[in-house]
């Protein structure tokens, strides 16, 4: 069974990955939707993603 | 598509693989290596891609064919190519006052995200009207607040053809109140011309030459 922490880096990566995708994505048009798509899905997705990673690290170090 | 987006793109693929791949196989970050693999892969790579996308969708937003992409802007954009030189927005972008492919932002710099937290707000509201709302008919969008003269002037001011222009001593202290806002130079009766784009049905409209390649 993986540890938390793999769990995490799991989640982490999936996360930026997604975030990422949506941003290649974005970049493929100029228009305003693109931009709100970029600003407000993927940026907050590849965010959480490294909220996720970095959090992960804290909480191994603190146990 | 610009070489700049291209590399843009195939980077962030990098990337996200990368992320992939380091959540495919997260054991691996339990030796000091691994660590640093996916403090790599998991956080700075993302950061750097997230900004160079950032910075990418920002320059993008301030061009012509970003503001004109939205069907209502159409009329605007239009205005742009009347054949009337006594339309200011056309005189300016048909003899390359602005940069034809930057000429919305060159006028309007504090519109949209471009301005303070009320006038980014404005901005989605525009994309959420656009998809969810009723659009207003071009003749009926207004600006929010009165065209300030700071867009005219960050390139006239100092110009020898607008400090020495007759029309512009016709009162005394005219240039100063026009640098301090006291006198519109939209709406004083002056160049009050603008995208007037109910005017636009009988008008005839110029074609730009295609740039040679």
């Amino acid at each position: 069974m993986p540890r938390l922490i793999e769990r995490r880096i799991r989640w982490s990566g999936r996360l930026i990955a997604a975030g990422l995708v949506v941003q290649m994505l974005t970049l493929l048009a100029t228009h305003p939707l693109a931009f709100i798509c970029f600003a407000l899905v993927g940026c907050p997705l590849v965010g959480a993603g490294i909220a996720i990673f970095l959090y992960s690290l804290v909480e191994h170090e603190a146990v | 598509m610009g070489g700049t987006t291209i590399i843009l793109i195939f980077f962030t693929a990098m990337v996200a693989v990368l992320g992939l791949l380091t959540s495919m196989r997260p054991e691996f970050t339990a030796a000091r290596g691994g660590k640093i693999m996916a403090f790599v892969a998991l956080c700075i790579l993302p950061v750097l891609s997230v900004w160079a996308g950032f910075h990418e969708q920002v320059e993008r937003s301030t061009s012509t064919q970003f503001c004109l992409s939205c069907h209502v802007m159409d009329k605007f954009g239009k205005s742009l190519t009347v054949d009337d030189k006594s339309f200011v927005p056309a005189a300016h972008f048909q003899n390359n006052f602005v940069p034809r492919d930057h000429a919305c932002f060159t006028c309007h710099t504090d519109y949209t995200m471009f301005g303070d937290y009320k006038a980014k707000w404005r901005g989605v509201h525009h994309v959420l009207v656009q998809y969810l709302g009723t659009i207003p008919k071009p003749e009926d969008i207004k600006l929010y607040t009165p065209y300030n003269n700071r867009e005219c002037l960050h390139c006239h001011a100092g110009a020898r053809s607008y400090e020495e222009a007759s029309s512009h001593h016709k009162q005394p202290d005219m240039l100063a109140k026009a640098a301090s806002n006291e006198l519109s130079c939209t709406s004083s009766g002056c160049h009050d011309i603008i995208h007037n784009v109910g005017d636009l049905g009988d008008a005839t409209f110029w074609t730009p030459t295609p740039e040679p390649k």
